[in-house]
């Protein structure tokens, strides 16, 4: 009986030791890192992150990339640390960064909050809507003290959507289902950011609210949501004319589609359409020219 | 006069040659990473002529607490395996094996998909709400269990396949209504994830575990007794219901902590607790500690070889011991029997 | 060392409909050796077990040396019973020394480890039941009979004024069986044991045992309307000196099976014989 009582007492002692030696505290190292006010060493844990980056001018600055980071072209020649999903702190401390960059979703905010513990400086982003990365732009731009170039990049970009907007604005709204994997059959609800580009395109989701933010559905609903336009994007850039090829004759068999019967199943490149990034503007122009061609041409 | 049988000094002289083992490990395996980093350059300090020292940086703010964590978590895990086995008198237990994993799935879905973001004493919501699922579940697994009589094993058993079969599917179906980002993270979560922690989080936890590990040691007479036979136990003077009921206890809270610390990882609380028993034999005041110190040996090198295998990404830990995990128990299966054993 | 048992108008039932002891009452003498027999069903691992602690009666007392056993902790039961019951296989591969040495678990030392008293008692009861070649050895490697003299010996360890034992004979060689039972006989009277048998020997036990029971079975007998509680309970045990109670014409009406009785010195036998051998021997000697 006795040794219980001894355990207890010094599991309470270490417990109290613990609280009054190691109590968390939110400076973590002792060096501390003064943000300069302009960065010179900037780590970017996304894609569109690394758009953002380039289209302020900031490449020089760059000195680590996730592993997905293939645009601009310059960006793939950087170090990376790790990927989108799967951040290697330890290929970001030794790269010895003044700002990292990331996106607001758990994987890459556990990653920043262990490092603005360790000291460095991070600024930590969400962008799940086109207002969303309008702001993320401008944060960015505050941060590396490039306001200039941001209003530009913004003007740009805002152009670009009121051109599409101008010329389809006197146009129907054309039902769109964007089909984000084929087995199972998954498609982009009302809820995502991809709606939004759609909608600024001219387009209308076929689908209605659903409780999935990609729901799956069946044979029946498509027929149901009879959309006018169907679109795929590409998994892998680049693979587009083989990935037509197979949605071709997988959609052959909805022949009372109005997308089937009236041919208009469009695979797209899945890089300009599945980030919020600066090509924004490029990206609402391709889905345009898949939901109104008669506007834009070939 | 009988020989072989455990005295003090073997114990003593085993625990601490096992435990030196795992210390050089430990040190070993800080020193391997998708990083290369020299020892010399690391211990120049905190910071070299103005630039931070990303070399000591990286030693001991990521590699030093995550193998510390490492170890923790294994040594709570193969402690906890030890014990479920005794109690349940089955060498296929493991800490999980009464729900323990769906609950703190449970709870870890729950938190990342509510996107709750406050923290309480610096531990994130998930860890808190996968502690609390597994406590809650364990809970009421005996609760259930109990209903079917005293030391009846098998609706203990059956009691956590239920509640696992039930907790799974509400979790896939929160995994499929998840946005991206969230299931992507509950999945890693659901496949065990080693992150470095704050020096006062593995304070914190190397007590609990420790404590718990030792208390089970005292326990072990006992557990020897109620692992033969419990009906014996209690005619030997062994108070077995009380004596289940703390183990019992003890494990799953060890084991919760090593939940809400890094996910799921399994087989670490089923294959150590078999390789030290078939190397050492059954007797739970020696496999308590040895076990123990093995199984934060054997989770220190899974995860170093998760951390190193396909830098600069990272395997979760509980493939990697799956890999590991599932052919030792596939040779320890046909080991046994030819042996005499349990399976005849 | 010694102890008595008093078993005093117990009642007990797996389920409520069936009953399976009804108001029984046995008392057992310090330092006797006591025999309980009877046909299968009858309640006689159900008496024991009772006696050992691990049942509640639904009505009476259990008492051992005057104090009832319901009010004693089970550390303090395990210092005045050793039980042996039908063995098992373990799960875990404990040796044989580990095995008889869990019946010292109570003395432990606060570490958990065995003094040298501990020890002595381990060898005494490995010697006394000639399993001391198997000390190192796993239990499960061990033949039925090999297995359950390591059970009696874990009894033994256990240096307990009283034993019970659940047929210890089952498995066991000739010249084991009659090997345990001097074993037990020796105990008894150098230690003053109280011994407490079941078995199914008849003829073992009117050799070694002082007392007998010879108990029946708690069930109506097949055909019959349904008849008082009293009908019911005629008689359930005939207790006595073994001499008394284990008597041919007992035996044959408890069992329901005939045979042929004798007397060899001071010592009665009893064979019990099937059919076959019945017409047998009426057709050798008309």
């Amino acid at each position: 009986m006795k040794k219980w009582w001894i355990l207890l007492v010094v599991f309470a002692a270490w417990i109290g030791l613990g609280c009054v030696l190691l109590r968390p505290r939110h400076a973590g190292a002792a060096f501390e890192k003064q943000p300069s006010r302009a960065p010179a060493r900037i780590v970017s844990m996304a894609p569109n992150l690394t758009e953002i980056l380039f289209s302020l001018g900031l490449d020089a600055s760059i000195v680590g990339v996730t592993h997905d980071s293939d645009y601009p072209p310059a960006a793939a020649q950087k170090p990376t640390v790790g990927t989108f999903w799967q951040p290697n702190i330890e290929a970001v401390i030794a790269l010895r960064p003044d700002l990292v960059v990331a996106l607001d979703f758990e994987q890459q905010r556990s990653l920043a909050e262990r490092l603005t513990r360790m000291g460095y400086k991070c600024l930590t982003l969400d962008i799940s809507t086109v207002d969303d990365l309008f702001d993320a732009i401008s944060a960015v731009a505050a941060a590396t003290d490039r306001s200039q170039q941001a209003e530009q990049v913004r003007g740009s970009m805002k152009a670009k959507m009121a051109v599409v907007r101008d010329k389809t604005a006197a146009k129907d709204k054309v039902k769109v289902l964007w089909v984000v994997q084929r087995e199972p059959l998954r498609v982009a609800g009302r809820n995502t950011f991809i709606n939004e580009l759609v909608e600024l395109a001219g387009g209308e989701n076929a689908i209605g609210q659903t409780l999935h933010v990609y729901p799956p559905i069946g044979g029946e609903q498509i027929i149901v949501s009879a959309p006018q336009v169907i679109i795929e994007p590409t998994m892998v850039s680049g693979d587009v004319h083989e990935q037509d090829v197979q949605a071709a004759s997988f959609w052959k068999r909805y022949t009372t589609v109005p997308a089937v019967a009236g041919r208009r199943i469009h695979v797209i490149d899945g890089d300009l359409v599945s980030r919020l990034s600066p090509r924004l503007g490029d990206g609402i122009e391709a889905i345009a020219k898949c939901l109104h061609p008669e506007v834009f041409g070939e | 006069m009988v020989q072989q049988l455990l005295s003090p000094r073997i114990l003593l002289v085993r625990t601490a040659a096992a435990a030196a083992v795992l210390v050089v490990v430990m040190l070993l395996c800080a020193l391997a990473g998708s990083e290369s980093i020299s020892l010399k350059t690391a211990l120049t300090g905190a910071h070299e002529g103005g630039t931070t020292n990303s070399d000591y940086e990286i030693l001991v703010h990521i590699r030093v607490p995550r193998v510390i964590l490492a170890a923790i978590v294994g040594a709570a895990l193969a402690a906890a395996g030890v014990a479920l086995q005794a109690l349940l008198r089955n060498p296929l237990a493991d800490p999980y094996i009464l729900g323990i994993s769906s609950g703190a799935g449970l709870g870890a879905t729950l938190a990342i998909i509510g996107g709750f973001s406050w923290t309480l004493w610096g531990r994130s919501p998930i860890a808190i709400f996968a502690f609390v699922g597994a406590v809650g579940t364990v809970w009421l697994v005996w609760g259930i269990g109990r209903i079917t009589g005293r030391f009846h094993v098998t609706g203990l058993l059956l009691a956590g396949v239920a509640v696992n079969a039930f907790f799974s599917a509400i979790i896939m179906f929160l995994i499929s209504v998840a946005k991206g980002q969230q299931l992507h993270a509950t999945m890693f979560w659901l496949m065990g994830n080693m992150a470095e922690e704050e020096f006062f989080v593995l304070w914190i936890g190397a007590g609990c575990v420790t404590a718990g590990v030792v208390s089970l040691y005292f326990l072990a007479p006992q557990l020897n007794a109620i692992s033969f036979n419990p009906e014996d136990a209690r005619s030997m003077g062994i108070h077995v219901e009380r004596v289940q009921l703390l183990a019992f206890t003890i494990s799953a809270f060890v084991t919760a902590v090593a939940v809400s610390l890094s996910g799921l990882i399994g087989f670490v609380g089923l294959v150590v607790p078999h390789a030290v028993r078939l190397v050492l034999g059954p007797d739970h005041r020696q496999l308590l500690p040895i076990a123990g110190i093995c199984g934060a040996m054997f989770l220190v090198i899974a995860d170093t070889v998760a951390r190193v295998i396909v830098a600069p990404a990272q395997l979760p830990v509980g493939v990697v011991t799956a890999m590991v995990g599932g052919p030792f128990f596939l040779i320890l299966l046909i080991r046994y029997n030819r042996k005499v054993s349990w399976l005849r | 060392m010694t102890a008595s048992v008093h078993v005093q108008n117990v009642s007990f039932a797996y389920h409520r409909a069936q009953p399976v002891l009804k108001d029984i009452s046995i008392t057992v003498a310090a330092g006797r050796f006591l025999a309980i027999l009877g046909p299968n069903g009858a309640g006689k691992s159900t008496l024991i077990n009772l006696i050992a602690g691990s049942l509640t009666p639904r009505s009476g007392t259990i008492s051992i040396d005057g104090i009832n056993i319901r009010f004693c902790r089970p550390r303090e039961l395990a210092r005045k019973i050793a039980i042996v019951r039908q063995g098992s296989v373990p799960v875990f591969g404990f040796s044989v020394a580990e095995t008889v040495l869990m019946a010292r678990t109570a003395h432990y030392g606060p570490l958990g480890f065995e003094s040298e008293i501990d020890r002595q008692c381990v060898a005494e009861a490995l010697e006394m039941t000639a399993t001391t070649e198997f000390a190192s050895r796993p239990l499960a490697s061990l033949s039925g009979g090999e297995r359950q003299r390591v059970f009696i010996a874990r009894a033994l360890a256990q240096d307990t004024p009283i034993l019970l034992m659940d047929e210890p004979t089952t498995f066991l060689d000739l010249k084991h069986q009659v090997g345990i039972y001097d074993l037990l006989k020796t105990i008894q009277v150098n230690r003053s044991r109280t011994i407490i048998a079941i078995t199914q020997d008849v003829n073992l036990a009117a050799q070694y045992c002082d007392d007998a029971i010879l108990l029946r079975p708690l069930s109506r007998p097949p055909g019959s309307t349904k008849g008082s509680d009293a009908d019911l309970c005629r008689c359930q045990c005939r207790i006595g000196p073994a001499s008394d109670v284990l008597t041919a014409g007992h035996i044959e009406e408890v069992f329901g099976v005939s045979g042929f009785s004798g007397r060899i010195g001071k010592e009665n036998f009893f064979v019990p014989l099937g059919r076959m051998a019945k017409d047998a021997i009426r057709d050798a000697d008309p």
